[in-house]
This record gives C-alpha cells, sequence and structure tokens, in this order.
C-alpha cells in the first residue's frame, strides 16, 4: 500500500518536472502545427474577417497540389541526390573526426593546451556562411584568388572555380566539417569527461594499452551519445544547411549540379511564386522523410542497444 | 491514464495562457503603446475639439477618432517622436486620425509585412509595389488589398478625387490590375521616378583618354563597342574591365524586351519587345509574350557577349549573382569602367558624377516609357484586416495632396530636421540622421519642397520629364502564375542555372544555349507562356474598353 | 592521482602527432577571424583597389566609426543582449534539466509519452506564419524581453542530448542509494545529480547561450521597439540593409545609390562581426572551466 503510494508521488513529482516543459512545446509547437493543413490548402484572404484562422478556415482544399512543384522538374533527381548524397557522406565523417578529436582532446597531458584548441576549433561556429563565403572567395576568386595566383605563378593553368562544378562536392564537404566538428566534437568530449575515471583506472591495472582503453572503455561509454546524435542527424537527412549550399558557392548557376539541394530548389520556387502552402507543402516532406527515416534508425539501434535507443 | 493526462494539461493550458496574457501586458512593450496611444486620442479628442471652430473641409469633430497604423518600407528612423507629436496634432484636427507609423526597414520589411498581412495584423496601410515581397499583383489577386474603386463602395469617388485629379495618367493604367474584386485600382500608386529608360552609363573622362567622344558611343550599339572596348583594355592593362554590366539589365538593354510583371523573381524569362524607335508600339513579335531565350537576337547577343568576355572586356565576378552586386559597386564608385549599364532616374548623371568623382553621362538606348513594374514602383495600400477603410483612404487622399503633411512626413520638422532657405528650397539639418523615411515610399514627392541640391525649379524638370513618360502597349498587364505554379518553379531554377552565365559571356553558348533551351521545354515553359499570352488577350480586351 | 594519470597517459610520439593534427585544424579555424579583423580595419579604397587581403594597403577606422555613430542604441542593445542571454540560458538550462531528468529516470510512467512529445517538434512544426500568429495574438508576445525569450526557451536537441549525458555519466544505483535515504525527487536532482553532470550542462548551457547570443531572427519578428533591440539584431539590420540596397538599386533609384556610396560595406559587414564575436568568445571559458576539467568532477561518486 505504501509503495503505491510513494509510486504514485514518484509519478507526480517526476510529470511536475516535465510540465513547464511539456506545456511550452505545446502552446509554441503543437499549437501552430494547425498551420500544415496549410499545404493542402489554396490559402487565400477572407475578406470579412480576416485573421489568420478565418482564412485558413475558409480557403479551399488543394488535395496534393502544392507537393507537385517538388517533382515537376527535370532535377528533382539531381536535388534528391545531392541532399541525400551530402548528408550521408557528412553524418559518417562527422561522427568519425569529432570523436577522434575529442579522444585525442581528452588525451592530452596538458590541459591548458586542450583548452586552447578546444576553444579555437569553436570559432567557426560564430562565422556566418555569408562570412566563410568571402574568406573562400579571397581563396578562389576568378581574377585575384590566390589560389589561381599560386597556380599561375607555377606555370599551370588558372581553374575557374565558381563555374566547375566538379571540384565543388570537395570544397562543400570541407567547409561543412570545418565548421560543424568543433561543435560535435565538444559534445562528445563532454560525453568522455563525464565517465567514471575508477574505469580507465581498472583497465590500466589489467594492463591495456591506451588503444585497448579507448576501444573497451572510452567508445563503448560513448555509445549512447554517438547514437542519440546519429539518429537524430538521420531525422535530417532530407534537409540541408541552407546557407553553405547557397551563400558559398555565390549561388553560381553553373555549379548547380553539386550544389542543388531540396533547400535552395525550395527557395528558388518561392521566389519565382511566393505560395505560402508551397513552402509548408516543402516543408512537410521532408520532416516526413525525416520522420520514417528517425523511426527505422531508432528501431535498429534499439535491436543492438535498447538503452542508447532515443525511446 | 491518457485523458487524465489531457485534462491535467488543458487545464494547465488555461492557467498558462491567462499567466501569458497577465504576463504580456505587464511588460513594459504592447503596453505602454497602448497607453500612449490612448492618451493621444483624448488629446485628439480635447484639440479637435477647439479647433473644430475653424472652418476645414472635412468636419473632423463628426468623425469618430480613429487610430491608423501604416506600415513604410526602407526607412531609416530611430526618433520620431517629435515628427509624429506634430503630424498628428495635425492630423487630429484634420481627420480626427492618430498614425502609427511602422518604419520597416529595407532589410527587414519584406520578410514582416508578408508576416503580418498573412497573419491578419490590424495594420490599415501597407507599402506595397511590383518588387517587394508583398507584391502589389498577387496580393491584391489573393484579397489582402481593399478595391478602391469598388462599384460598390467606392473609396475614390468618395474621399479620393483630390488625389485622383492629381496623378498622371499613366500612373493609374499601371495600378489598374485584376485583383480579387475584379478589374479596379487595388493601392494608390506613388507619384515618383515612374519611368524606365536604360542608358549606357559613360565614364566620359576615361573615354576621352583614349580620343574618343561620346558620340562615338551614341552612334553605335552594343554590337558597335568593340573597337573602343579593345582600345581602352590595352591601355589600361589587363586588370581594367571596360564593360561594367548588370547580366539581366544588359539583356534587355540590347534586345529592347521589358520585363513582364508577375515573371519569375530571380530571372524574368517571359519578354515583351517593343519597338525601340516607338516605344508606345509593340516590337518585332507583336502583342505576344515569347520566351525570350529562344530567339534570334537572344543568340546574337550571348554570341556577342561571349566574344567581349574571351576578349577581357567583363570582369568574371559579373557572372556570380552574389559576387556581381558588391564588385559592381565597388568599381563604379572607383570609376573603373568604360561602359556600364544603368537604369536612369532623374538627375542620375548629376549624382554619379560627384559621387564617382569622373563625368559620366548617360546615353540612352529608348525612349523614357511606363511599364507595369516602373509605374508599381511604390504604393500604399488598404489591408482587407483594417477596421477603417474609409478613414485610411481619407488620409492616404491628404498625404498625397496637402504639402504641409507631406512634408512633415516625410521630412520632418521645420527648423529641427531642416531649414528653410530664403529662395524656397530646404537644406537638411544634422538631426536628418535620426529621422530619415524613404522619400519616395512616403508618397506622392511632388509636393515637397524642393531640397538646397535639387535646386528650386527641379520638380518643374521632373513633372516635365516623367509626364512626357510614353506608355508601353501592355501597361497594367501583370502575369497571374497560380495556376502555373509548378512549372514557375521548375523553370525559375533552370533560368537560375544558366541566365546570368551568358548573359555575361561566362559560359559557352554553343554549348549551354541549345542545353538550357531543352531544359526550359522539359520544365514546361511552353504551357507557362500559353496560359501568359491568353491572360494577356482578355487583358487587352478589358483595357480596351 | 596525479602521478596515476601520468603513467596512463598516452606515449610522446602518440601526443605529437596528436599536436600536429589539432593545431593543423585550430589553423584552419582562426585564420578566417583572423581574416576577418583585418578586412574590418581594412579602408574601403584597398578593398576596392586589391579586394579582401591579408596585407591591406591601407588601414582605417571607417567601419567602426559607422557603428559607433549608432551611439546610445548600441550600448542599449549591448546590455539588451546579455540580459537576454543571461535570462534565457538560465531559464532554458532550469526547464531543460527539469525535462531531460524526468526523461532519464527509467522508472519514471510517462516516459516515453513525454519523450515523443518533445522529439516529435523536432521534424514537424508549424511553419513561420502559424507559429507567429500564435506568439503574437495568443500568448501576445511582442516588444518586451520575453518576446525574444519565451519562442527559444526549449530545443528538443538539447533535451535529448541533456538525457543521454545523464545516461552515461549517472549510475542508477546512485538514484536508488538516493531513495532509499529517503532523498525527495527534487532534494536528488538538485543536491546529487546537477553536481556530477556538471560537464553535461555547462556544454548545453554554452549551447544556448549561442543560441541566444547569435539570434536575429526571432527579434525581427517580434521586436518593433528598438528598446528591446539585442545587438545582434540590430547588426543584422545594417547588413540586410547594404545587400537589399546593392540588389534593388535600380528599383529604389538615386536614394539607394546615395547610401551605398556612403557606406563602407565591406570592411563594415567585418566590423559587425568582430562585435559579435568577441564578447561571446570572452564567456567561453567560463563554461569550458566545466567541460574540459569535468574529469575529477566525474569521479566523485556516491
Amino acid at each position: 500500500m505504501s509503495k503505491k503510494r510513494s509510486s504514485l508521488k514518484k509519478t507526480l513529482l517526476l510529470t511536475s518536472m516535465v510540465l513547464p516543459g511539456a506545456l511550452w512545446f505545446f502552446f509554441l509547437r503543437y499549437l501552430p502545427m494547425v498551420g500544415i493543413v496549410l499545404a493542402f490548402k489554396n490559402y487565400k484572404v477572407y475578406p470579412k474577417n480576416p485573421t489568420f484562422w478565418n482564412n485558413l478556415i475558409h480557403s479551399s482544399w488543394a488535395g496534393l497540389k502544392n507537393f507537385e512543384f517538388l517533382f515537376a522538374t527535370t532535377d528533382s533527381w539531381v536535388y534528391i541526390r545531392n541532399t541525400i548524397g551530402y548528408n550521408v557522406l557528412w553524418i559518417v565523417l562527422g561522427l568519425i573526426i569529432a570523436v577522434a578529436f575529442a579522444i585525442m582532446l581528452n588525451e592530452l597531458t596538458t590541459k591548458f593546451v586542450a583548452k586552447t584548441y578546444q576553444t579555437l576549433m569553436f570559432f567557426p561556429y560564430f562565422l556566418s556562411w555569408v562570412v566563410a563565403s568571402y574568406f573562400l572567395l579571397a581563396f578562389l576568386d576568378p581574377t585575384r584568388g590566390l589560389v589561381d595566383h599560386f597556380l599561375v605563378s607555377k606555370g599551370l593553368e588558372k581553374i575557374d572555380w565558381y563555374n566547375s562544378p566538379q571540384y565543388w562536392p570537395f570544397i562543400l564537404t570541407i567547409c561543412n566539417l570545418w565548421k560543424n566538428i568543433g561543435y560535435s566534437s565538444i559534445l562528445y568530449l563532454a560525453a568522455i569527461t563525464g565517465i567514471d575515471t575508477s574505469q580507465y583506472e581498472a583497465a590500466a591495472i589489467d594492463g591495456a594499452s591506451k588503444w585497448q582503453q579507448v576501444f573497451y572503455v572510452t567508445i563503448p561509454n560513448l555509445r549512447p551519445m554517438i547514437c542519440i546524435l546519429l539518429i537524430m542527424n538521420v531525422g535530417k537527412i532530407f534537409n540541408s544547411d541552407f546557407g553553405l549550399f547557397y551563400t558559398v558557392p555565390l549561388n553560381s548557376g553553373s555549379l548547380f549540379s553539386a550544389t542543388q539541394v531540396i533547400d535552395t530548389y525550395i527557395y528558388r520556387v518561392l521566389t519565382a511564386t511566393n505560395n505560402i502552402g508551397m513552402s509548408t507543402a516543402g516543408g512537410l516532406l521532408q520532416n516526413a522523410v525525416g520522420f520514417v527515416c528517425i523511426m527505422i534508425a531508432n528501431r535498429v539501434v534499439k535491436k543492438i542497444d535498447e538503452d542508447s535507443a532515443l525511446f | 491514464m491518457k485523458k487524465k493526462l489531457l485534462a491535467v494539461l488543458l487545464s494547465c493550458s488555461m492557467v498558462l495562457a491567462t499567466f501569458g496574457c497577465g504576463a504580456s501586458g505587464g511588460s513594459t512593450g504592447g503596453d505602454t503603446t497602448g497607453g500612449d496611444s490612448a492618451g493621444a486620442t483624448e488629446n485628439a479628442q480635447s484639440t479637435s475639439g477647439e479647433a473644430s471652430g475653424g472652418a476645414e473641409v472635412v468636419d473632423a469633430s463628426s468623425l469618430e477618432p480613429v487610430t491608423l497604423k501604416m506600415y513604410f518600407h526602407g526607412s531609416n528612423v530611430t526618433d520620431d517622436s517629435k515628427v509624429m507629436e506634430e503630424v498628428n496634432a495635425y492630423l487630429q484636427e484634420k481627420l480626427n486620425v492618430t498614425l502609427e507609423p511602422i518604419w520597416g526597414t529595407w532589410g527587414d520589411f519584406d520578410q514582416n509585412a508578408v508576416l503580418a498581412l498573412q497573419g491578419g495584423d490590424d495594420i490599415d496601410i501597407y507599402f506595397t509595389c511590383s518588387w517587394s515581397a508583398d507584391e502589389y499583383n498577387k496580393f491584391a489577386r489573393d484579397g489582402y488589398w481593399v478595391r478602391l474603386d469598388n462599384p460598390e463602395n467606392n473609396l475614390i469617388e468618395k474621399y479620393g478625387q483630390d488625389l485622383w485629379n492629381l496623378l498622371p495618367e499613366v500612373l493609374i493604367n499601371g495600378a489598374t490590375i485584376n485583383g480579387a474584386d475584379g478589374y479596379g485600382v487595388y493601392a494608390v500608386p506613388g507619384y515618383k521616378d515612374i519611368a524606365t529608360q536604360n542608358c549606357w552609363d559613360v565614364n566620359v573622362d576615361l573615354l576621352e583618354k583614349y580620343g574618343y567622344t561620346l558620340d562615338d558611343i551614341k552612334n553605335t550599339d552594343y554590337y558597335g563597342f568593340e573597337e573602343i572596348l579593345k582600345t581602352v583594355k590595352e591601355g589600361e592593362g589587363d586588370d581594367f574591365y571596360p564593360l561594367l554590366i548588370e547580366g539581366a539589365v544588359l539583356e534587355r538593354m540590347v534586345t529592347n524586351s521589358i520585363i513582364i510583371t508577375g515573371d519569375s523573381g530571380t530571372g524574368n524569362f517571359m519578354s515583351f519587345y517593343i519597338d525601340p524607335t516607338d516605344v508606345t508600339k509593340a516590337g518585332p513579335y507583336g502583342e505576344k509574350i515569347i520566351n525570350k531565350f529562344a530567339t534570334d537576337e537572344f543568340k546574337k547577343f550571348v554570341e556577342q557577349t561571349r566574344k567581349y568576355y574571351l576578349e577581357g572586356f567583363i570582369d568574371p565576378a559579373m557572372g556570380n549573382k552574389n559576387q556581381a552586386n558588391d564588385t559592381r559597386t565597388a568599381k563604379q564608385l572607383s570609376g573603373e569602367y568604360l561602359i556600364g549599364t544603368q537604369s536612369y532616374s532623374l538627375g542620375y548623371e548629376l549624382q554619379a558624377s560627384q559621387e564617382r568623382g569622373i563625368h559620366v553621362e548617360m546615353v540612352p538606348c529608348t525612349d523614357a516609357y511606363v511599364d507595369t513594374t516602373s509605374s508599381q514602383g511604390a504604393m500604399m495600400a488598404i489591408s482587407t484586416a483594417s477596421k477603417n477603410p474609409d478613414r485610411a483612404m481619407m488620409f492616404l487622399n491628404l498625404l498625397n495632396t496637402d504639402p504641409t503633411l507631406m512634408t512633415l512626413l516625410n521630412y520632418g520638422v521645420e527648423d529641427v530636421h531642416y531649414t528653410k532657405n530664403s529662395d524656397g528650397t530646404i537644406t537638411f539639418t544634422d538631426k536628418r540622421a535620426d529621422y530619415q523615411p524613404w522619400t519616395n515610399g512616403v508618397g506622392n514627392v511632388t509636393i515637397l519642397p524642393p531640397t538646397e541640391a535639387q535646386g528650386l525649379d527641379f520638380w518643374d524638370g521632373f513633372k516635365a520629364y516623367y509626364g512626357e513618360a510614353k506608355e508601353i502597349p501592355i501597361l497594367g498587364f501583370a502575369y497571374d502564375s497560380s495556376q502555373m505554379e509548378s512549372q514557375m518553379g521548375a523553370v525559375a531554377n533552370v533560368v537560375d542555372e544558366y541566365m546570368l552565365s551568358l548573359c555575361t559571356g561566362t559560359v559557352d553558348p554553343e554549348e549551354k544555349l541549345p542545353e538550357f533551351l531543352k531544359k526550359l521545354e522539359d520544365n514546361g515553359i511552353d504551357a507557362i507562356l500559353e496560359d501568359a499570352n491568353s491572360q494577356l488577350e482578355t487583358f487587352m480586351a478589358a483595357k480596351g474598353q | 592521482m596525479a602521478k596515476k594519470r601520468r603513467i596512463n597517459s598516452i606515449s610522446v610520439p602518440a601526443e605529437i602527432i596528436c599536436h600536429i593534427i589539432l593545431i593543423l585544424f585550430c589553423l584552419l579555424c582562426i585564420v578566417p577571424f583572423i581574416f576577418v579583423v583585418i578586412i574590418s580595419f581594412t579602408s574601403q579604397e584597398s578593398i576596392r583597389a586589391i579586394g579582401y587581403s591579408f596585407i591591406p594597403k591601407s588601414t582605417s577606422l571607417e567601419a567602426y566609426n559607422y557603428v559607433w555613430r549608432l551611439g546610445d542604441q548600441l550600448w542599449r542593445s549591448y546590455f539588451n543582449s546579455f540580459f537576454i542571454t543571461i535570462v534565457g540560458t538560465f531559464l532554458t538550462m532550469l526547464i531543460t534539466i527539469l525535462y531531460s531528468y524526468a526523461l532519464f529516470r527509467k522508472d519514471f510512467k510517462f516516459r516515453k509519452f513525454f519523450t515523443f512529445w518533445a522529439f516529435f517538434t523536432m521534424l514537424f512544426g508549424g511553419g513561420l506564419a502559424p507559429t507567429y500568429v500564435v506568439c503574437k495574438t495568443v500568448l501576445g508576445l511582442s516588444d518586451s524581453y520575453a518576446a525574444v525569450i519565451v519562442p527559444m526557451l526549449l530545443n528538443p536537441f538539447n533535451i535529448i542530448v541533456m538525457r543521454t549525458f545523464f545516461q552515461s555519466s549517472i549510475p542508477e544505483e546512485l538514484i536508488d542509494a538516493a531513495s532509499i535515504d529517503g532523498s525527495g525527487e527534487y532534494t536528488t536532482l538538485f543536491r546529487i545529480i546537477i553536481p556530477i553532470s556538471k560537464p553535461g550542462i555547462a556544454t548545453v548551457g554554452l549551447l544556448s547561450a549561442l543560441a541566444y547570443w547569435n539570434e536575429w531572427f526571432i527579434p525581427m519578428l517580434y521586436i518593433r521597439d528598438a528598446k528591446f533591440y539585442p545587438l545582434q539584431y540590430l547588426l543584422m539590420q545594417m547588413q540586410t540593409k547594404v545587400d537589399f540596397l546593392v540588389k534593388n538599386s535600380s528599383m529604389i533609384g538615386a536614394e539607394a545609390s546615395n547610401i551605398v556610396s556612403d557606406l563602407p560595406s565591406d570592411s563594415l559587414r567585418m566590423a559587425l562581426v568582430v562585435l559579435i564575436i568577441v564578447p561571446i568568445a570572452c564567456a567561453y571559458p567560463f563554461f569550458q572551466r566545466y567541460i574540459v576539467s569535468g574529469l575529477t568532477i566525474g569521479s566523485v561518486k556516491g
């Protein structure tokens, strides 16, 4: 009886902990979700009393018309390939490099230097893509860029970077890693520092080498964090960093075969049509794909390691 | 359990909702302004009470006190307290209106005004035009703007006669469009630089340095520039690019095509050709909208441009959208060019000469003309969400016809933001930096006092130049792409991919032009053009009546 | 203790290799920033003549002077940014910790439901216009500090990351032990769990502080009164103004070209970046102390 009471009390207390957050989600996230209906509507003003809700209710249904634009182009394949291809590549590369950096930072014997590295690694996160694009331009500029100067001085042919799509998968990959590695390695580093040191001590006493400690202590302890970040990244597989694909290549048309992704495609469509239904539809499709992928990824992770799954 | 949870959630949400309201009421922001305006309204009543003794056209005391919110574009306003005090005192006397301006800036207007409209904010009057995000034609079709000459409630006839008599006919024609309530006027057009005239922007100092004169430019055209460009390029060295162009503008200048309003925002692909010798007539293709990239004119143009590019006359940076604007501005300001492209407005050559420290002249390609885009350059529309459309129209009428009000709202308070000179011109003071709305965005600029820099007879010249601007045959037409949105989006992406690099010569047209044309066709450009032409026919029929 | 760590550390050559890799990467990270600083001090003439360069022809304070002209507004916005960041981060951390701690507890009855409740919003949202309408008309968020803080309070990503930190650093026996000792749920959380989760908390705190500091879009939507402008938005306004004018100059006419010619546009862009980064970069070590020195804290175990 008292056990039951204490269990009820526990549930109540824990529920009270989630309550502020749960309410916030309700008001700021779930309430606006009514707007998803826009994806299936021809949004028009209801002239008698044009509030947003009235407009929404009185607009006619559009069926799937708002989704058509995503597949009305002969380039659907190009942007789908680019979006998913870059994402898969970057999830894998990002994971390996960030974990490696976090482990390296953790193993350095002088903590002051480690701190300095870590601070510096975070700087790209502060710089917007616009600024990054200027920096890149200083190197790749067709008339006064440093790289072309160098090539010419070595007697080599100049490269017209902003009109040659073949180089851009590499450039974009470097840019993406440059910007995001600091951010994700800090997450892993914090997770490593949370590991109980006695585990290392025990391993060392058992005669484990440093490598063995990394593989048998650090990585297993990082597994929940790796899995969670992986799952969440998989959910964004059909989204892409707009600034990276739009601003960094300076919106150059000749590079579209390498730089067109779903977000840039939708953006360019919307500057032509400015239709709120279509923008909602585009976002909804991206999220729905992400949702399916996350569910699959979560199930896979759950099979391997129950505790590391998202839910 | 789930039911219980829901119940808990709901009851909590009620609590939070009241809490939310309480918090917002208690916070400093929204409430203070509300209090202010309430106080101001009281003032209004007392002042209007005093003023009602004097003779006024509109009897302000018979009108309910009303607050009008007005959303401006392009403002640079950090302190409007003095101005609004005077404006509102004046307005209360005239119309019993309190004006609450929202000073949208160049950067945030597009996003915020559209959101405010879509969200049904209680804003009465919006700036709108053919080129900002709350695009006049589309938003009129979607029902955001009140039709001003609605036969059932003709606001112009009732309250806007003075204003309507004052506007040039072309402006009214340009504002008359197909909207949600039929063919009519949905916004008050601002009387500003309403004409388009594309010009060659010539660096005369440099031209004369190499022994040429302006006549050498005037007497030839784009295809005849080669010799001059070559001479100057050789003289100035490898890093100098004599042709400073904006790809899309250059294309229109050379082929004499005009922008179709309602075309894709990033790169236009529809074209209407005018006769360069008489802009009131249609060009070689008649009254028809065509795919501009499939014409012989375009082919000839890109081939020539490619040639110029390969000879080093065009900076490769011009082929990159994001880089082109910055580079062009920089080169203009440092005078590092020979011939540029420019969409002209009156007095531009003087201003440019001054800014760049060189002698700049403009060589026009055609007479000045008025097309839909330029006539809809700055307008004021009444939102269908407005509770007081009648009063808003009264206000717009007064603003555009009353020099005192226009000067006050546009230039600020006399002896604070500007001082009057003995000859009737005005000079701005330092305070002007705190209060700088976009002059053209407020309304009829011709009733403003001329500034010292403009000179006393500026507005006479202005009215003469723009009054003479001719109307192109399809003025007022705007394409409604609502039936073709998917195709528009697909085609816009294709245009983005090829157009600028072709128009600046950075890619080889031999290879890319056929590829481009095929892709346009595959993505449905023909269907769009068919739709556009049938709309044009209907429009011309309505216009003819 | 120190001696033990010495023994159990990586070999010297391995450490040197680590240093080389990290130094190279750090250079890649810091050089662009140095570049930005240099350009912000470069004169407009130099940029027009030789473009962006590490070695400008001439320097100038033009860009900073231009920003300086904002006067009081600049300091006011600095204050707003600090205020919003500090208050916002505190509230965010409080709600995030409470929420994710409950999700961490395997014996919480509604664990699955509330995990999903948060997670689902990471993927699906109503979009800009509906959110704007709800915030403005339902919640009355406009022209106040709350209008900037409330829309950014929670981020499901942070909640889930926080939960994962708890998972990887708190042994379950600890909670059982605490509950046997008769410690209440809140007491356990604040007295026992939070002190040993400092690295995770500091990390999430850092991420949300950065988010508040960098935010300009939300103030743009909900703030019209300059009194409440945070720094990032104030500076962003200058930036977008320049970009917009340059892009639309043909539509705006003579006035636009006038304004553009007055602006030190290139160096200004960079000066704005410097003004934004410097304060937050100074705050960074504060968080970092907890992240890197976490090793010793982690060993404090019940």
